[in-house]
């Protein structure tokens, strides 16, 4: 397993809102707090042999338009975070000093040792395509990842599924099935897919695979609700 | 009669069965197969001396509802059988001695290895807990903490970092309670967002123990109980650690 020598920032991350699935890196700076936005949903040194394999493979598939690759943001896209405070929080609650403080949670990671993913979208098929390798930081059982580290992020990828057809989601149910432990440092592909939409309500199933689609890892269905911007979540 | 069931486990694990299908020890009753006794296992668990540093304390980053809840279960592993259970870097750590069943361990030389729930080890930013155990009872409380780095929604927890504080107090209940070892299923059915920084209360109960298989639930609400931000359920499977061979 590669060491990262350089403290960069690591920037992945799930949006569940309105998403901007741009096929390149995109750079945007913000002159009010001086902050750029940088995408790290690429290929860095911590990233296996298998993980880069599947990553060009699905590039591939993004060629032809019917696949994105998913950009991914430390702190979540600017758009989604103003939609959430205005709709659904009360201002008061929310403090510009703690915001400064936080970071989307599967993003708090240096390189290599938490959740390397990559996310890609078949808007047509609804089907959305994560590739994960998870790092010695989310370890469960010695030498497995932790159910927790695997139900994060398949609840991730379960959830741009629906926020793809839904705008800003929560997550309200969520039931997986460990078939099998998965290795630390592994890669595995986990496949969502929108099987329903009733309302505000938003059916979402899934499973994780090896790299070689040969081991079935876990099982998952879930529920999100579109949140409704009249009702405050506070 | 434990070293037969190791062996069959073993067998199983070869296999590749274990997992599939839950291995039922032949010739052997369920609840005698797995004979260590909970006090055996809190004892193996909770050492009574230590150098290894335990993260299930407070520091300054605990908000002043955590500080006096956990006041209050300590006056409770004084004289009502609770047990304020240590919470190592790494599950290694807890298992000193021990190992996962052949079939299942995976030689791994990596060092860096943290628990899940304590990945973030910068005091208040990651993941803020402490559990306590009941014995006789088969219960836990968490007491649990999200701090700005386990954001989801802003202002919130993500919901994969209280599925996680989830599996781990059904987990390391699961094992006191019965060796339970492996997740099998979690269910969870999210009501509320937790605020980052506040405190939310897991209150987890064994429902039983049948087939090799432990069933174990969980609500998780505010202090006051006013407001329930989640409810879940688990199942885990049965396995004894084996003795670390000499060679390790």
């Amino acid at each position: 397993m590669l060491r990262s020598c350089a403290k960069r920032l690591r920037a992945l991350g799930s949006l569940r809102g309105p998403l901007p699935c741009e096929p390149r890196p995109a750079l945007r700076s913000f002159s009010s707090k001086k902050v750029v936005y940088k995408d790290f949903s690429i290929p860095n040194p911590s990233w296996s042999k298998d993980i880069r394999l599947l990553f060009d493979e699905f590039m591939k598939k993004c060629e032809d338009g019917s696949w994105k690759r998913f950009p991914s943001c430390k702190y979540g896209s600017i758009q989604r975070t103003q939609d959430f405070k205005t709709f659904h929080l009360d201002r008061e609650l929310t403090k510009e000093d703690l915001r400064t403080q936080t970071r989307l949670f599967t993003s708090s990671f240096e390189e290599g040792l938490g959740f390397e993913h990559v996310i890609f979208c078949n808007d047509v098929e609804k089907r959305t395509v994560c590739l994960f390798q998870g790092g010695p930081y989310l370890e469960g059982m010695p030498g497995f990842l932790h159910g927790g580290a695997i139900a994060t992020i398949i609840d991730t990828t379960l959830g741009v599924s629906a926020a793809i057809a839904g705008g800003t989601v929560m997550t309200a149910n969520l039931n997986i099935n460990f078939k099998r432990p998965i290795p630390l440092c592994s890669v595995v592909v986990i496949n969502t897919q929108l099987d329903k939409v009733e309302g505000r309500k938003f059916f979402v199933s899934g499973n994780v695979q090896s790299a070689d689609e040969k081991t079935l890892y876990s099982e998952a269905t879930s529920l999100f609700i579109k949140l409704d911007p009249d009702k405050s979540l506070t | 009669m434990i070293r037969r069931a190791f062996q069959v486990v073993a067998r199983c694990g070869q296999q590749g069965a274990l997992l599939r299908a839950p291995c039922i020890l032949p010739g052997l009753n369920p609840a005698s197969a797995f004979g260590s006794s909970t006090d055996s296992l809190v004892s193996r668990f909770c050492p009574e001396k230590t150098d290894l540093k335990d993260y299930a304390l407070p520091n300054a980053s605990w908000c002043p509802d955590m500080l006096s809840l956990y006041q209050e279960y300590l006056e409770k592993t004084k004289s009502d059988g609770w047990i304020k259970l240590p919470s190592f870097k790494s599950n290694r750590e807890h298992i000193q001695g021990f190992q996962l069943p052949s079939g299942l361990a995976v030689a791994s030389d990596k060092d860096d290895c943290r628990i899940f729930t304590r990945c973030i080890q910068v005091e208040g930013r990651g993941y803020e807990y402490v559990i306590f155990f009941h014995p006789s009872k088969k219960k836990s409380v968490c007491l649990f903490q999200p701090g700005p780095y386990l954001e989801g929604p802003p202002g919130f927890a993500h919901g994969g970092s209280l599925a996680a504080m989830m599996d781990e107090t059904f987990s390391k209940t699961a094992y006191l309670a019965g060796e339970g070892l492996l997740t099998l299923s979690l269910n969870i059915r999210f009501k509320n967002l937790i605020p980052v920084g506040s405190l939310a209360v897991l209150n987890v109960d064994v429902e039983k123990i049948e087939d090799q298989k432990l069933y174990i639930s969980c609500v998780t609400q505010s202090r006051d109980e006013q407001k329930v931000y989640a409810k879940s359920s688990g199942i885990f499977l049965q396995l004894q650690l084996e003795k670390e061979s000499s060679q390790q």
